[in-house]
């Protein structure tokens, strides 16, 4: 476990005994980077936040379940926020569907070019220095991995932006994260 | 459909933690994740594995308003009484958190050797040599002392409480007993406790229900006995095992 990872079970530990604090801090750190990610998935500033402040009230509630022998403290948040935020967007597909791409002025996100899924998968291999390893992967693999774990987009919904077929688009997804499995495991970074 | 499987079941996983599933899907295959510690492996193993493309994405910074009602709704729990003091968290702080692991690891252990010891302490009465499947928690105080031992046996219907020193309860609060599970759900009440002596309470569900991904217990003197929910801080609390 990295030192950022230590430090953020160290504040969990606490917030297990509900050190106040602790959550405060544990908020501070991660919370920018959690909205994030749950903003890919909802594109909706407003929605991603009741999913974040959902998500903290769980954490609050549930650090004492937290084991750093199963997970590290930023992959157990990121689960919870994750799931909130699948969660949260299938119960609006409808009527994002139904109202279109939405525009949220009031909540302009600037740097929407850094958050393109490509862009940012791209960035995640080079960090964890797998990129050349994942280099083999044909642009398909790719950008059905992005959409599926940034967008939160399953099969179907990824065949549609892709225009490719059902079955291959599933077998792109599983060849893409068969070989990230690979590499990972090559380049040491998890088991 | 056998979800066990090897193949299968990481196929399932990886889909799972992608979020490729579909709701219906979704929620059986949870209900599996909570039942079987293979399909949770399995799960966790690709959620560490797929929290890599998470590291390049954006921080964007929350409006103060969900830290404003994180605030409120930590507050908003119902006061102890009238008269008492707001609950004071800073003090707590040092507890717990202060033990190692060495001294968890001792806790685990002096709960097996108390229970090997003693099996008849708390209702396991085993037929042969060995202890039955049984779930077992042992909880210490803020001084790290063994005060509260829980036991159900793995199929049972009712949880043994053994308090191994007396707990001082405020007049007119409640002990109770909450689950911590280990996948971030909010902890849910198991009974209420007396302050010394034994009881039994009674599972609304075989244990195997109740505590398979439980990974911790712990006690809040709670003003309302119906509290659903803590709103206290814990006075104690330890790791809930198997015994198998």
């Amino acid at each position: 476990m990295d030192e950022g990872n230590q430090e953020l079970a160290r504040l969990l530990s606490r917030v297990a005994v509900r050190d106040q604090a602790a959550f405060r801090a544990l908020y501070e750190a991660t919370s920018a980077h959690l909205l994030g990610l749950a903003y890919g998935i909802l594109q909706r500033r407003d929605r991603a936040e009741d999913v974040l402040q959902e998500a903290f009230m769980n954490v609050w509630n549930g650090a004492g379940g937290y084991t750093p022998t199963l997970a590290t403290p930023m992959t157990w948040l990121i689960n919870i926020v994750r799931n909130k935020a699948i969660d949260s967007s299938r119960v609006g597909k409808t009527e994002r569907a139904s109202t279109g791409p939405m525009i949220d002025e009031a909540y302009a996100i600037a740097d929407a070019s850094e958050r393109e899924p490509q862009h940012l998968m791209q960035s995640s291999l080079e960090r964890a220095r797998i990129d050349s390893c994942m280099a083999q992967l044909s642009a398909g693999q790719r950008q059905a991995i992005a959409l599926a774990y940034y967008q939160g987009l399953v099969h179907i919904e990824i065949a549609q932006v892709l225009g490719a077929p059902l079955g291959t688009v599933k077998a792109w997804v599983r060849r893409g994260t068969d070989r990230l499995r690979a590499c990972l495991e090559q380049a040491g970074v998890t088991a | 459909m056998n979800y066990l499987r090897p193949e299968r079941l990481d196929a399932l996983a990886r889909d799972y933690a992608m979020g490729l599933m579909h709701g219906g899907a979704r929620r059986r295959f949870e209900q599996l994740i909570r039942t079987s510690r293979a399909v949770e492996g399995a799960v966790l193993a690709w959620q560490e594995r797929l929290a890599t493309l998470a590291a390049p994405v954006p921080p964007l910074q929350p409006s103060n308003a969900v830290w404003q009602r994180l605030e409120h709704s930590l507050q908003a729990a119902p006061p102890a009484a009238a008269t008492a003091a707001p609950p004071r968290w800073g003090w707590l702080t040092g507890m717990l958190w202060g033990r190692t692991l060495a001294g968890t690891l001792a806790g685990l252990l002096l709960a097996t050797v108390v229970l090997r010891g003693q099996p008849g302490l708390i209702g396991l009465e085993p037929a042969g040599e060995t202890l039955p499947a049984s779930y077992v928690g042992l909880l210490l105080d803020d001084a790290g002392k063994p005060t509260l031992l829980a036991s159900s046996r793995r199929q049972g219907r009712s949880l043994t409480v053994k308090l191994l020193q007396p707990v001082q309860v405020p007049p007119g609060r409640a002990a109770t007993l909450w689950a911590l599970p280990n996948n971030g759900d909010a902890p849910f009440k198991v009974g209420v406790v007396p302050a010394q002596g034994s009881a039994t309470l009674s599972l609304s569900a075989p244990a195997e229900k109740i505590f398979f991904s439980v990974s911790r217990l712990a006690v809040s003197y709670e003003a309302d006995a119906r509290a659903g929910a803590p709103s206290l801080p814990f006075v104690l609390s330890g790791h809930c095992v198997k015994l198998w």
